[in-house]
């Protein structure tokens, strides 16, 4: 970690001249993000290696069972993973992303397979895309370990993820044949807790009231997931969800998304 | 702020006046070309209005919006509210009163640390024009559920819009707690309206609809002659036999809320009916000008009615009761038979035209944003439109969405906010 620590040293540098928040402070979280990642990412090869194993052997039940659990670790590590966009475009595009959707040569990843697996409930034909998504998860993981975090978008990711909440996982579009929405709208909302984590003591020496309103909000969110966890520690369907508690998450997750928008701008940072 | 918003109110609307007739020539040089341009115009020189400072009171018995004349591009947003509880709803309701106050009288916005998300969508600049913005607010029936405390306090006759014979309603394009009608000089002031609004309620509201529309200009009108109509979508001129909306003892009879059976809260406040009507256009424009004539009772180009030289001319259809010149089932005879009995069924139209795509069939995806203002929904909007159906305008229209709202009463001064008096007849919820 000493190699990352310059690194963001001199990234922060030019910050120092003026800022609310001492910039040297926010190595440390940053560094400490990096960590957070890196276990996410390694555990995101672990489990894509034994989700396309079973794709591959033919195994359409583990298959489905894996698929949720698997790309869970991918939406944590959002803002960071989408700085490849070239690999997370073949990793977690959705079929509205390309114009001749299913049918498109470049809709590859976990929603390709998510296709095939619970829409056509087959794993004929899939082992070429089964060996690109574990090619493209390890790319990822080498590239993410070489990588020097830019501050903001760690700082900025926290929002990036709620974005990402608000678009696509309360609509259910994100996992459109497989209705596991859910793990992945926790996967977002645990990241996004985490980096608010990491930043916990700057924010709250500038705006307590700030800080309690934001882990309010987080509260909110997760008590209503939990609603939806089963006994396995999955989460129900995103059909099984009621529309009043579909509605009912759109106000803290919007709020969430317009007072996380402001972390960068309290941190000092560009 | 509101300390100007008041004192400036009368002023501003008496210039509004003033400027009504200038406006209409100040939109066809807006819309047409350069006739008045000292140098040639540039590709990329943006349309001119002088009108970007007309201004409408927020305070007043009434809201404005109703009875106001009808702008170039209006807008209606239906929501959900998000709100848990009273204190939640009052916050709402506080909120878009501060709002609206901002929004319709204009100012600058204010500048925050380029670090920090901007607190305006920036799409008018750094000086809001009001650009003769009103914003109505109304609450649908569910709003009066178990929620807020608010079921016994309902307008009597609010109820949940059901679906008419020839109505082809699509779930998502219906109903809602929250209506904002936004109507302006242009849709962009609008939509920075409903902008600012989102961006400031994101705990509270949810957008579940939204339809805008817009208003053709008509040509200035010629001395001694009556104003005409604008145009709908089918070519027809739209709301001829509109009550006179600037009487205000027709205005209390057909359109406010008086004292009598309704709770005393809603009193000065309004029934509004918003229809999204789909036109079949390709079909309508395949149709004989005889039988389009016939069908809505009109002559297309004047707007005259069968028997009568101009659009004012007032059908004689005791003169025709086998319904020789004006069919018996045509548009205009079931919607206003002109008959003593008929009379308390007048409504108020405020209607715009939209256009929003293409259908998958490949035909256009347009019609009438239809919104209509009255003091009895029963008597007003569900009578007419219960005369209308089986008429044969219907093959040539689609209602697919809107709802029942009632819009609330007018805020009565600087410390009244939109919405006070129906908080003040909630009954106090149990807590559980």
């Amino acid at each position: 970690m000493n190699k990352t620590r310059l690194a963001l040293l001199l990234t922060l540098a030019p910050l120092l001249a003026n800022a609310a928040v001492d910039p040297l402070t926010l190595v440390q979280p940053v560094s400490d993000y990096k960590i957070y990642v890196t276990e996410k990412v390694d555990q995101l090869v672990s489990d894509t290696e034994q989700f396309t194993n079973a794709v591959k052997k033919g195994d359409l039940a583990r298959a489905k069972a894996l698929y949720a659990t698997t790309r869970v670790n991918y939406e944590a590590v959002e803002p960071i993973a989408e700085l490849f966009s070239d690999l997370d475009a073949a990793i977690d595009s959705r079929v509205d992303d390309h114009e001749k959707g299913v049918e498109a040569d470049d809709f590859t990843g976990f929603h390709r397979l998510e296709y095939a697996l619970f829409d056509k409930n087959t794993t004929d034909g899939q082992g070429p895309i089964a060996d690109k998504l574990i090619a493209d998860v390890k790319d990822l993981q080498g590239r993410i370990a070489t990588l020097t975090f830019p501050p903001e978008k760690v700082v900025g990711g926290a929002a990036a993820l709620l974005e990402e909440v608000a678009a696509t996982k309360v609509s259910g579009e994100e996992d459109r044949y497989s209705h596991t929405d859910l793990y992945d709208f926790q996967g977002n909302i645990d990241g996004a807790q985490k980096i608010f984590e990491l930043f916990r003591t700057h924010l709250e020496s500038q705006d307590k009231a700030f800080v309690a309103k934001v882990d309010k909000n987080f509260a909110t969110v997760n008590t209503l997931l939990a609603k939806y966890k089963t006994k396995d520690g999955g989460f129900q369907s995103y059909d099984k969800v009621a529309e009043r508690d579909r509605k009912a998450m759109v106000g803290p997750v919007n709020t969430l998304a317009e007072d996380l928008s402001t972390l960068r701008g309290k941190l000092g940072l560009n | 702020m509101t300390d100007r918003d008041t004192r400036n109110a009368p002023q501003s609307q008496e210039r509004r006046r003033l400027l009504a007739g200038l406006g209409v020539a100040g939109v066809a040089m807006a819309t047409g070309n350069a006739l008045a341009a000292p140098s040639p115009a540039k590709v990329t020189e943006a349309p001119h209005s002088d009108r970007t400072q007309e201004r409408n009171a927020w305070i007043g018995e009434h809201q404005p919006g109703v009875v106001t004349p009808r702008p170039t591009a209006g807008m209606f947003v239906s929501f959900d509210v998000l709100a848990q509880d009273q204190q939640d709803l009052e916050r709402l309701f506080r909120t878009l009163d501060q709002r609206i106050r901002f929004l319709m009288t204009g100012g600058p916005v204010p500048q925050v640390d380029p670090k920090l998300p901007p607190v305006d969508s920036g799409i008018l600049g750094p000086v809001v024009t009001p650009d003769n913005l009103t914003i109505t607010v109304s609450v649908g029936e569910s709003l009066f559920d178990e929620r807020f405390g608010l079921s016994s306090a309902k307008p009597k006759r609010l109820s949940r819009m059901l679906g008419f014979p020839n109505d082809a309603l699509e779930a998502e394009r219906c109903h809602g707690d929250l209506g904002l009608q936004f109507c302006s000089n242009a849709p962009d002031t609008n939509i920075h309206a409903l902008r600012d609004i989102i961006k400031n309620l994101p705990d509270l509201l949810y957008v579940r609809w939204k339809q805008e529309g817009s208003v053709p200009p008509q040509a200035p009108r010629k001395a001694a002659e009556p104003e005409q109509s604008a145009r709908n979508f089918l070519g027809f001129r739209d709301g001829s036999a509109n009550p006179d909306s600037s009487d205000a003892a027709l205005m209390n009879q057909l359109v406010w809320v008086q004292r009598g059976d309704e709770p005393a809260w809603a009193i000065d406040g309004t029934y509004q009916v918003v229809r999204i009507i789909r036109n079949l256009v390709e079909r309508w424009d395949r149709t004989p000008l005889q039988e389009q004539e016939s069908i809505f009772g009109r002559k297309k180009a004047s707007g005259a009615p069968m028997d009568g030289q101009r659009e004012t001319d007032v059908p004689n259809y005791a003169k025709d009761p086998e319904g020789k010149l004006t069919r018996l089932d045509a548009h205009i005879r079931l919607a206003n038979p002109r008959t003593a009995a008929s009379q308390p069924n007048l409504i108020l139209r405020r209607p715009f035209n939209y256009s929003s795509g293409v259908n998958k069939n490949g035909q256009l995806d347009m019609g009438l944003l239809f919104i209509c203002y009255q003091a009895d929904l029963e008597k007003g909007f569900i009578t007419v439109q219960n005369r209308l159906n089986g008429e044969p305008l219907e093959e040539y229209i689609k209602p697919v969405g809107g709802g029942y709202f009632f819009a609330l009463p007018g805020v009565k001064n600087d410390h009244d906010f939109i919405g006070r008096s129906l908080l003040d007849a909630a009954k106090p919820i149990k807590t559980a």
